[in-house]
């Protein structure tokens, strides 16, 4: 039944996605406005559907669908059971798909019937989107397969006919243990899909503008609200991926330059560089090249992302297994990426703009350079990413890339990005009067040099450390030096009070302000790392119990080792008191949980204002010894705030009062 | 107002005063800071620098510093034995690599092979300034020129073209790893020259019960019988004689060896024609099973009459290969003549 | 003319995304985690190790001369389980013609091996140490087991065999040796790399 369900609800997805195409083309072509909306609740009825009988079949325990038999154990707790729906490859496609469908559905509503043959344009081309990932759910990557020859655990041989005989296990291997130890299974892999898909939609008003021939910032504006909201997301989505290998992997583990973490960093810095390019259109009408190339580049990377995790031609902590959907990945990338590069060049009269800036001194300087620095940032991990294939494809040699090579080339475009950030917002369109930026900048200057000393003196003489707390503080004091100046201004001509002027400020431009705080999230996020990254210490000890040791300011002694069973799993953990000079701060228990065969280790973390205190169990191998790592990661706390200071910005520029932006051809001399 | 321009050189002095002790201040806090970081003497943990520039062999990705897996901290032991001995970072890193090969560092060098990861940065780079510079000095001339329709063709030629080249390019790379012939199964019987005795023994012993080695037995056994060593041939010839699942052929030739050697090993007539008579029991057309039995009905049990019998069949038989035909009219002739067998 | 040179780049990229596809595509069906070993030919790296019972250690120095076949096991690992009767059998048949079986036991205590021994049988003529501290699977780059390393008779490595063997594929090898080739290495399946593999 339900297996009938999901497939029926597949199959009606892409019968609406095919009318969406088929509607759509008619009506950007000018026969008729099309029923549109019609089609785009078809794709969403079915994608929710397909996504329900899914979750249904996870909670009721129906191993007769070939996913939950492959995927799903009976004793696997809530929410985790509802989280398998994603926790695997067909699944995550489901989810995927559903999206999507939910982003076009978003976009069909907003579509103006009276002839609007740029909106039907993007629904089309977010209708072939559809096609293609539903019809990959239906036919290489289908979880609704019916199990027809069981094994006692799992599905040994599948058939498609929802309504064949089912032979049913009578239970499943479960999820990967290390995606059942905490919360962010359940909530990661969605939001970091609202994200990716999203950007379907930019990249669909481009091709649609590209198809139609028509240039202009029109299908920029259109689409700048789902590029906001799917930027957030993104961010949200890799800030909280982050988070979950922080917590679960320990140390350092936020970020280690895994190819699925590349993965989602390449699409976000690219999308990153076309939202800062696409103020430049909407308001100077320059940079259109560079602008359909990044967003036509973030949309690939999307796909690339998803291929290189899915395909398994690059190993990584988050590998699938290797299945047919690979190829049809990367034969939807090639075909996106050539069809629509095509498609500018055959467009390319229309596609460039008359605008030129006049000086790299001006705020569309600014992000010309900063369009270079973000697209030089994402062909470096790129490139990084893939290079061990390419030269294995070319000579057979194997080399691994990792986090020295990217640590090594992302450290300095990071430092150069937070200079452009600093500069970037107090520098002025068109051409900057002279001493302007100067007068800006010396206050700013002058206060990050006396931080970044006093911190050289009393905190630490690392210079990475340093260089970002200067740093920082610059970008910090240009962006609340800016904000007091015009509010300065606001007070001198309408005797507002001060307090009263820097809220209308906000209020008057919310886009740019929640941009600049966003800027502060990444300056926040750079220090966090900093320290983290430079002044964490690490310490590696087998104890007794009883026995005990010192490691920064705290004492760690063994009490007893301890064992639980769970349904699922068996826990080994160690019982320790961690005091402060005399003071008992906690009784930590590190544990490592035991699935099946799989061990996960669960680490204790001590949270505090000078950053964590991280206790993990590695080993228990007699009961007269325990092998535990201490480590410290200082002020990481900043890197989390950062990060969620980034993505405040981002949702309340969502919701700002747009500011006026049209392009104005001869630009004013101060103009902010 | 007449102090004006005088207010306004006094602003700009002021200005240009506070402007020069603003640069002095920051220079001089400029060099501090650099000076206290330049100076700065904590001693990076050396094993942690070599250890975060190799992968742990046994995990996805991770460096032996980051990775809680037993191979990472026994190998950052390692590491740490090696620099405590004084050897430098590179020492130790080409060390790992002579073991593990190049697939274990995370830092690919700025040689060789991965020198192309270095400059296509710094490239690209460059690339893009010149891009830029060269965009700025050519302005959009615009010619909106109506495009004929034969012109949209080409691309779209070009893309069916490349799409199509990946997709054949694609499934041909998309074959299945062929799994390396192995195993008993995989054995050629009739090829098995370069194989030694001893490895024939290894696979028999390994593999004993599988139907398929009843085949290897019988070569093995082969060997030891043209080196008249019967005692070793024996136990082969008798698992494949027993065995179940032996073919028809193997059957035969097993029992028709074992005959043999029962009488010219043992001088056993009545074993030796009871062999015979299951072989020809499985296979009554088996020539060399009527063979073998006339010959011993002739030499041993010295029944003339039904060895000729046998012989004759044998002769008329067109099993038989045409070179052995004289030799079994000779033995014909013999036998009438009443000859004594050698 | 700024509308030519971007035609250029459009077709530029499009031209560079089929060549990227291309080679990407080139990578389907191989093992991303599939090595060379840089072993092959050099002198094998030497080992002092004690039996699993304890005692005195065995150097692989006391073996020159003999072919000898390097082994790293353990009881958790599927395919040595399965391809343990074949390298006993192989010691057994080779025994007293110059071939020496070693089973190194990887990442594990030798109580745990002992017993998995008990069941899983000995050779009479093989050796079977300890490795405390992985230094032998770390001089000899093990990537995961079971992997088998052939010495020839001088000490060079001259084979590896990566993945479950069988009597065959060993003795063949051997055969191989004693003609006086390099059989090089050949991968026969997967390798496990950790207990809950």
């Amino acid at each position: 039944m339900l297996a009938f369900l999901g497939s029926a609800g597949m199959l009606v997805a892409v019968f609406g996605a095919g009318l969406l195409v088929w509607r759509g083309v008619a009506a950007a072509r000018g026969d008729g406005a099309g029923d549109l909306i019609g089609a785009a609740r078809v794709l969403i009825a079915g994608a929710v559907v397909a996504m329900g009988a899914m979750v249904i079949a996870l909670l009721v325990d129906d191993f007769s669908l070939v996913y939950t038999a492959n995927h799903h154990a009976a004793a696997t707790p809530f929410p985790f059971n509802v989280a398998t729906a994603w926790a695997a490859l067909e699944g995550s496609i489901v989810l995927w798909g559903l999206v999507l469908a939910g982003y076009t559905w978003f976009v069909a509503a907003r579509y103006r019937r009276s002839p609007d043959r740029l909106g039907a344009a993007s629904l089309a081309v977010m209708g072939v989107v559809a096609i293609f990932f539903f019809g990959l759910m239906a036919t290489v990557a289908n979880p609704f397969e019916v199990c027809v020859e069981a094994a006692e655990i799992g599905c040994v041989e599948s058939s498609w006919w929802p309504f064949a005989a089912a032979d049913i296990p009578s239970d499943g291997p479960g999820p990967n243990p290390l995606l059942q130890n905490h919360l962010m299974m359940a909530i990661h892999p969605p939001i970091l899909y609202l994200g990716y898909v999203g950007m379907t939609v930019p990249f669909a008003y481009a091709i649609g503008a590209l198809a139609l021939g028509v240039a202009g910032p029109e299908w920029l504006r259109r689409s700048h609200r789902s590029t906001v909201v799917a930027w957030s997301f993104l961010t949200l989505g890799i800030l909280l991926g982050g988070w979950w290998a922080y917590e679960v992997l320990s140390w350092g583990g936020y970020w280690a330059w895994d190819p699925v973490e590349n993965a989602s960093l390449m699409p976000w810095l690219v999308a990153t560089a076309f939202l800062h390019s696409g103020i430049v259109q909407q308001r100077r009408n320059m940079l259109q090249a560079w602008n359909l190339i990044l967003v036509i580049s973030t949309f690939s990377l999307t796909i690339l992302g998803t291929f290189l995790t899915r395909s398994g031609t690059i190993n990584s902590v988050h590998s699938f297994t290797q299945s047919a959907i690979g190829p049809a990945l990367l034969g939807f990338l090639a075909l996106t990426l050539v069809g629509s590069f095509l498609l500018f060049a055959t467009r390319a009269e229309v596609v460039a703009t008359s605008g030129r800036a006049k000086t790299f001194v001006s705020r569309e300087g600014a992000f010309l350079i900063n369009n270079l620095l973000l697209t030089i940032y994402a062909f470096v991990v790129l490139i990084g990413t893939t290079y061990p294939l390419i030269l294995e494809a070319f000579t057979g040699t194997q080399v691994g890339v990792g986090e020295p090579f990217f640590n090594r080339l992302a450290v300095p475009l990071s430092f150069l990005l937070l200079l452009v950030m600093g500069f970037g917002p107090i520098t002025p369109w068109g051409e900057a009067p002279p001493g302007l930026l100067w007068r800006r900048t010396r206050n700013p200057v002058v206060v990050a040099l006396a931080v970044g000393l006093a911190a050289a003196a009393l905190v630490t003489r690392n210079g990475w450390v340093v260089l970002s707390i200067t740093l920082g503080v610059f970008v910090i004091g240009s962006i609340v030096g800016l904000l007091f100046e015009q509010a300065g201004k606001r007070v001198a001509k309408t005797d507002q009070r001060l307090g009263q002027a820097i809220r209308a400020v906000l209020t008057g431009d919310g886009a740019f302000w929640a941009g600049q705080l966003s800027h502060v999230g990444v300056v926040l996020v750079a220090i966090g790392i900093a320290f983290a990254a430079n002044l964490g210490t690490h310490l590696e000890v087998d104890l007794e119990p009883g026995g005990s040791v010192e490691f920064e300011g705290y004492t760690i002694v063994y009490e007893s080792p301890f064992q639980q069973s769970h349904p699922s799993k068996t826990t080994i953990g160690s019982r320790l008191s961690v005091l402060r000079g005399d003071r008992l701060v906690t009784i930590a228990e590190p544990a490592v949980n035991i699935f099946n065969d799989t061990a996960v280790p669960t680490p204790e973390v001590l949270h505090g204002p000078g950053g964590d205190f991280y206790i993990t169990l590695l080993d228990i191998p007699s009961p007269e010894s325990a092998t535990l790592t201490l480590d410290t990661s200082p002020m990481i706390w900043v890197l989390w705030l950062g990060g969620l200071t980034t993505v405040a910005g981002g949702f309340l520029a969502m919701r700002a009062r747009r500011h006026e932006r049209r392009p104005a051809p001869e630009p004013r001399a101060i103009d902010v | 107002m007449s102090d004006g321009p005088h207010r306004n050189l006094e602003r700009s002095m002021s200005e240009r005063l506070r402007n020069v002790v603003t640069v002095t201040v920051v220079a001089v806090m400029a060099v501090t800071l650099v000076t206290l970081v330049v100076t700065d003497r904590s001693q990076p943990d050396r094993v942690q620098s070599i250890g975060q520039r190799i992968k742990c062999p046994v995990c996805q990705g991770e460096s032996i510093a980051n990775s809680p897996s037993a191979m990472a901290r026994d190998m950052m032991d390692v590491v740490a034995e090696k620099v405590a001995a004084g050897e430098t970072d590179d020492a130790i890193i080409d060390e790992l690599l002579g073991s593990f090969s190049g697939a274990v560092l995370l830092d690919p060098p700025a040689a060789g092979s991965t020198l192309v990861l270095w400059l296509a940065p710094a490239i690209a780079l460059m690339l893009g300034v010149v891009v830029i510079v060269w965009w700025r000095k050519h302005p959009t001339e615009h010619r909106p020129s109506p495009r004929p329709r034969a012109r949209r063709i080409v691309p779209i030629a070009l893309l069916a073209v490349a799409f199509g080249t990946i997709v054949v390019v694609a499934g041909s790379f998309l074959q299945d790893r062929a799994g390396p012939a192995s195993g008993v199964a995989a054995i050629d019987t009739e090829n098995l020259d370069d194989v030694s005795n001893e490895t024939m023994k290894a696979v028999i012993a390994a593999n004993a019960g599988h139907p398929e080695v009843d085949g290897m037995r019988l070569a093995l056994a082969q060997r030891y019988f043209d080196a008249n060593d019967y005692r070793l041939a024996f136990p082969h010839y008798l698992a494949v004689a027993q065995s179940p699942d032996a073919t028809d052929t193997q059957a035969v030739t097993a029992l028709v060896r074992l005959g043999w050697m029962a009488w010219d090993g043992n001088a056993e007539v009545e074993t030796a024609l009871e062999l015979f008579d299951e072989a020809l029991a499985i296979d009554e057309g088996s020539v060399t099973a009527r063979y073998l039995k006339a010959q011993v009905l002739w030499c041993g049990a010295g029944d003339l009459d039904e060895a000729e019998t046998l012989m004759q069949d044998i002769l008329i038989d067109p099993d038989l290969p045409v070179d052995s035909r004289e030799q079994v009219r000779r033995e014909i002739e013999a036998i009438r003549a009443g000859t004594a067998c050698k | 003319m700024s509308g030519r040179f971007l035609r250029w780049v459009g077709y530029g990229i499009a031209a560079i995304a089929v060549a990227f596809a291309v080679v990407l595509a080139s990578r389907f069906g191989t093992d991303p985690g599939l090595v060379d070993s840089p072993l092959l030919g050099e002198p094998a790296p030497a080992f002092a190790l004690s039996p699993l019972e304890g005692g005195e250690p065995v150097a692989l120095e006391e073996l020159k001369g003999d072919i000898v076949i390097v082994n790293f096991f353990a009881s958790w690992c599927l395919q040595c389980r399965a391809e343990h009767a074949a390298l006993t059998s192989t010691a057994d048949a080779f025994a007293g013609q110059g071939v020496t079986l070693v089973q190194i036991g990887y990442q594990e205590s030798p109580p745990a091996s002992i017993d998995y021994l008990e069941l899983a049988g000995r050779s009479e003529s093989a050796l079977y140490l300890a490795d405390p501290g992985s230094r032998a699977a770390i001089a000899y780059g093990v990537f995961g087991i079971p992997e088998t390393f052939f010495i020839d008779e001088e000490g060079i490595v001259v084979g590896k065999i990566i993945g479950e063997s069988d009597a065959l594929v060993l003795g063949a090898t051997i055969d191989a040796i004693k003609r006086g080739e390099r059989p090089g290495q050949s991968v026969t399946g997967d390798t496990s790399q950790r207990p809950e593999d």
